[in-house]
């Protein structure tokens, strides 16, 4: 972002908010980014049952339009807090990455163990300027994904990531 | 197409001649056994394939078959070959694709001498070197003389070891002669048990007669069977059966039985397969690491050098509990996850023992545990309950997330390790270096939020283990986060490669 505003915590407590840590957050239009995505999964299926409905009409697909429609609410409501809820902060010997509302984490990478970093945007990301910077470790489960970078930002944590790592590298 | 770029003055050699024959009868051994299961599915409605003439032409296809495989592994082999230099293992391979792989000697994670069974009959072994890549990133070289493979296993140890102390010693290539290491007994590349440092600095022989290791846990066959007698499976094929015999019984229909056995053999094969790759275990404890040897038809002889294991994992099923028996397993970064998906071999360090055997275990891979009374902290962590002297556990209010191992879920941590347990049924005891901590990760679902608990988890490199202690309370998460990301910091800065040759300056101690 290119302003990195500190968050001021608004569920800020509990063990998800280290004492001394400035979050920054990612760009906001990573809502459109994934209403859209989301949009688009639910409208496929929503026209096949409209054109249903049109051809042999039943009371069962007005059903599944409802479902379709709550999903997308659903998401319309959960979407922007879960953007607003990422959050990463770069320390002097790791970076923490901080996701969801319901189901939370907190991930802690050393710059020292990260193997490679990498840098990734799709054709809506890119129309909508926004990457995703992913580091890897030697282990599989670390799960370290910042999503919805501004491309300037992606571009220059890569770039800080990678010395940083560098310059911490140990051995497995 | 052509060859690789040569690189100057590497010498190549080609891998045992022999190795075509080995790699390819599986081939005809296919075709025979699926001749054979059609041939028997078409008696019961009189179909006889091997009748008549057909039988000949059948034979003919197998032995076309087969001599297309032996002459495309033919190929393969004169297209195969490796060198070894100061810094790392080249590989050439490929027929169409050709393929040159470099292995880097200080990147080594585990070397492995593999003998299958055919392979056996020709004296011949296969050299596997782990290295920590993704999914099929080793290096093999097979296969070779199990004399050449010991020869070759040991002189990469002792280079990629002596890296570390220095490479004043241009000596050693793998053709050069050298005086023949005792086949069978393992060689390692510094003689002197005890003395590694000093014979390391000073130019360590390339090839050392003696065997500088020592033995430290043997499990006999008697104990393996009566281990897996005590498992799950086995309870799994004893019902399976019951219920089969019930059914058929009971219905007097047969035909349960055909479709309902192959269910059944799938945990007699899973007991076979554990039977037969963890026959006649052995560790043993040398300069360049823990060795392991095991296995009745494909014997396996791995050493895994110091400093290489990721986690190690302490396992007690329901059945062992009498005895006391448990299981040790390690996270390599080489070995990763079992590919068959079925039992992994590679990563166990012990498959049954008793409790003090499982410790000697656990006291390869840290032998300083730093803590003044490592006993103790782990026969808390073993077969402890609630919070002790040493282990902080989940707080009570746990007990309706988790309603049988919130008793057990705990953690604790010394100056070499972060020690966690967990599980009321199956027991298990995880233990992560410190400087061994790849990242750290801290979840919370709705539900735990309502308890304000937390998982904490250490994210390990692929394997058996993933480290993780359940439904802790949230400060003392939190805590343990903040923490434990300095003290692997820590222990890293500090943790250098180069300890691997002073590794053996510990002294041995009590066989636990």
């Amino acid at each position: 972002m290119t302003d990195p505003a500190p968050e001021t915590g608004p569920r800020g407590t509990g063990p998800f908010d280290p004492p001394g840590v400035e979050w920054t957050h990612v760009s906001p239009r990573l809502v459109t980014a994934r209403l859209l995505s989301t949009g688009i999964t639910l409208a496929v299926p929503a026209v096949g049952v409209i054109v249903l409905l049109v051809l042999f009409p039943h009371w069962w697909q007005w059903l599944v339009l409802g479902v379709l429609a709550l999903l997308g609410l659903w998401a319309a409501v959960l979407v922007p807090r879960q953007v607003r809820a990422i959050g990463y902060a770069e320390r002097d010997d790791d970076l923490l990455i901080r996701q969801g509302i319901m189901f939370r984490t907190l991930v802690v990478v050393p710059y020292g163990r990260m193997q490679y970093v990498d840098v990734q945007a799709g054709p809506l990301a890119r129309k909508l300027r926004i990457a995703t910077v992913q580091l890897h470790t030697a282990s599989a489960s670390t799960d370290a994904t910042i999503d919805g970078l501004e491309p300037a930002e992606a571009e220059r944590l890569r770039d800080r990531l990678a010395s940083r790592g560098e310059a911490r590298l140990a051995g497995l | 197409m052509n060859d690789a770029p040569a690189t100057e003055d590497l010498v190549w050699h080609r891998v045992h001649p022999v190795t075509p024959l080995v790699r390819g009868w599986t081939v005809i051994a296919v075709l025979l056994v699926v001749v054979g299961q059609q041939t028997l599915n078409g008696l019961p409605e009189g179909e006889n394939l091997l009748e008549g003439d057909r039988w000949w032409m059948i034979l003919l296809g197998i032995l076309a078959v087969g001599l297309v495989g032996l002459g495309y592994s033919a190929l393969a082999w004169r297209m195969t070959s490796y060198a070894v230099d100061d810094e790392s293992v080249h590989l050439r391979t490929g027929v169409l694709f050709r393929q040159q792989r470099r292995a880097r000697l200080d990147r080594l994670q585990a070397v492995d001498v593999v003998q299958p069974l055919l392979a056996r009959f020709f004296g011949l072994a296969e050299l596997k070197l782990e290295v920590a890549g993704g999914a099929d990133s080793g290096v093999k070289l097979g296969f070779l003389k199990e004399a050449e493979a010991n020869r070759l296993r040991n002189d990469l140890l002792a280079r990629a070891a002596g890296l570390r102390v220095g490479r004043e010693r241009p000596a050693g290539a793998p053709g050069a002669p050298g005086a023949p290491g005792a086949p069978g007994v393992a060689d390692a590349p510094v003689a002197a048990p005890g003395g590694a440092v000093p014979a390391a600095t000073s130019a360590p022989p390339p090839l050392a007669p003696e065997a500088p290791e020592q033995p430290v846990t043997a499990v006999g066959p008697g104990r393996l069977v009566a281990s897996l007698l005590r498992s799950g499976a086995t309870v799994g094929l004893v019902l399976g059966v019951l219920a089969i015999a019930g059914v058929v019984v009971g219905t007097r229909e047969i035909g349960v039985l055909f479709s309902a056995l192959p269910a059944v053999l799938g945990f007699g094969g899973y007991l076979f397969s554990r039977f037969t790759g963890e026959f006649g275990f052995r560790s043993a404890i040398s300069p360049d690491g823990i060795r392991l040897r095991h296995g009745l038809l494909e014997t396996r002889s791995q050493t895994i050098p110091p400093g290489r294991v990721q986690a190690v994992r302490l396992r007690q099923g329901p059945f062992w509990r009498g005895p006391d028996w448990w299981r040790v397993d390690v996270n390599v970064a080489g070995y990763g996850l079992s590919t068959d998906g079925g039992t992994d071999t590679k990563s166990v360090l012990l498959p049954v023992g008793t409790r003090d055997e499982a410790l000697a275990a656990l006291w390869l891979v840290l032998p300083d545990l730093g803590t003044p009374d490592p006993r103790a902290l782990l026969d808390e962590g073993l077969s402890g309950l609630d919070a002790g002297e040493h282990f902080v556990v989940s707080p009570r209010r746990a007990r309706l997330l988790d309603p049988l191992s919130w008793r057990r879920n705990g953690f604790t941590v010394t100056d070499r390790a972060l020690v966690l347990r967990g599980g009321r049924v199956f027991r298990s005891l995880v233990v992560v270096p410190h400087e061994r901590t790849q990242s750290l990760g801290l979840e919370q679902g709705p539900l735990q939020r309502r308890f304000d608990v937390a998982t904490f988890a250490v994210h390990s490199t692929p394997g058996p283990i993933a480290p993780k202690a359940a439904h802790l309370d949230s400060a003392d998460a939190a805590r343990l986060l903040d923490t434990q990301a300095a003290r692997a910091r820590e222990a890293r800065a500090h943790a250098g490669p180069e300890l691997w040759m002073r590794r053996d300056d510990v002294p041995l101690g009590e066989r636990a």
